[in-house]
């Protein structure tokens, strides 16, 4: 199996670095706001995972979920939301926009790695 | 850039070798069990149900040690990616803006703070000058505004004093913890964390390792990035000089 392509959406070089750390397995795509992150999406047909941060410049998180939900190309893809955002009310509203998961920040890395395992499948 | 010479130096380089030597010992201690468990299995063959019995309690209880040092191992390895990932990140830019994001990153993504104030000595020492604060206007307790912190949060001015970090709760201060940011052992200003995510109820012991972190390097990134900025820009002040002077 090829290994599994994740895009990372956060304005926090900080997280990517970490991200890099943590999904070493994974070909990572990175953007930094929603709208890079729809180039980057169209760019790379082949991404089968989304991890995503709420509050970003330009386009945030919710507003990007939106636009890939709406866009038969992307809707199928899984996303992640991870977040600082940590009220119920924002978590729903993150799972009712179409997310497939929700990890509040700051976050143990194990519980990451597991969630993202658990929608991808082990790395190749 | 206003220097205070703290009572207490920071014990960073040895707490990272008290972490490493945590981890081999795991991995060691993981290591031993994985043999034990291949031993296990070349043994003879079983003569009776009660021995074959005790084998394999002797297997699940080994398996059930083996998950739980992989579980312990896994943890040790996220702290110190934290700390690695930290450190990376602070010293990757000489750009003083993108320090102090670096900073706020920290803060909020690694620690979870909901509502914090950066300060920094101003350049004659009498005034502690705010360079970054999140949620500081929801913060009631009047000490943070206008740009400045104005005294009277008794850890807060503690910490500018001694330099020793505080980690709440802190009698008479709502500070969560008071972080002093030191250049060669000097303090020159402080993280102060006034509130946590709601979902994050307290500082893990883990924490205290980033803030242990902060305390040694954030200064340092930022007083390096300060001098290159200021430097390159003598530096392209004389250069348009040099220019203006040929082209005369």
């Amino acid at each position: 199996m090829p290994p599994r392509k994740v895009l990372i959406v956060d304005d926090s070089k900080l997280l990517h670095r970490m991200f890099e750390m943590m999904l070493r397995q994974y070909p990572l795509v990175h953007a930094y706001d929603g709208k890079e992150a729809l180039e980057r999406l169209a760019e790379n047909g082949d991404v089968d995972l989304v991890l995503l941060d709420m509050n970003m410049p330009r386009m945030n998180g919710l507003e990007l979920l939106e636009a890939m939900k709406g866009d038969a190309r992307f809707k199928g893809i899984p996303v992640i939301l991870v977040t600082t955002e940590g009220s119920e009310e924002q978590t729903q509203r993150g799972l009712d926009a179409g997310a497939a998961a929700y990890v509040k920040k700051p976050f143990r890395n194990e519980e990451l790695i597991a969630v993202v395992q658990r929608l991808t499948g082990p790395a190749a | 850039m206003t220097v205070r010479v703290p009572k207490q130096t920071d014990d960073q380089p040895q707490r990272r070798a008290d972490a490493l030597a945590e981890l081999q010992s795991t991995l060691a201690r993981a290591g031993e069990l994985l043999h034990s468990l291949e031993q296990s299995a070349r043994r003879p063959a079983p003569t009776s149900v009660n021995e074959l019995q005790d084998r394999l309690d002797d297997v699940v209880q080994d398996r059930d040690e083996l998950s739980r040092r992989l579980a312990e191992y896994e943890q040790q390895t996220g702290r110190l990616m934290n700390l690695y990932v930290a450190t990376y990140q602070l010293h990757a830019t000489l750009d003083p803006g993108e320090v102090q994001s670096t900073i706020a990153e920290i803060a909020t993504n690694l620690l979870g703070a909901e509502r914090f104030a950066l300060l920094f000595w101003n350049a004659d020492g009498t005034q502690c000058e705010i360079a970054l604060g999140q949620g500081l206007s929801q913060d009631a307790s009047g000490f943070y505004s206008a740009g400045k912190y104005a005294g009277g949060d008794p850890a807060v001015d503690a910490t500018l004093t001694d330099g020793v970090l505080r980690m709440g709760p802190l009698d008479g201060s709502e500070a969560v913890a008071v972080v002093p940011l030191t250049v060669q052992g000097a303090v020159v200003g402080s993280l102060v964390i006034l509130k946590l995510f709601e979902h994050k109820a307290m500082l893990r012991p883990e924490d205290r390792e980033l803030l242990d972190l902060l305390a040694a390097h954030a200064a340092s990134a930022l007083f390096a990035a300060r001098v290159y900025h200021q430097t390159d820009r003598k530096l392209k002040t004389l250069e348009s000089l040099i220019q203006l002077v040929k082209r005369g």
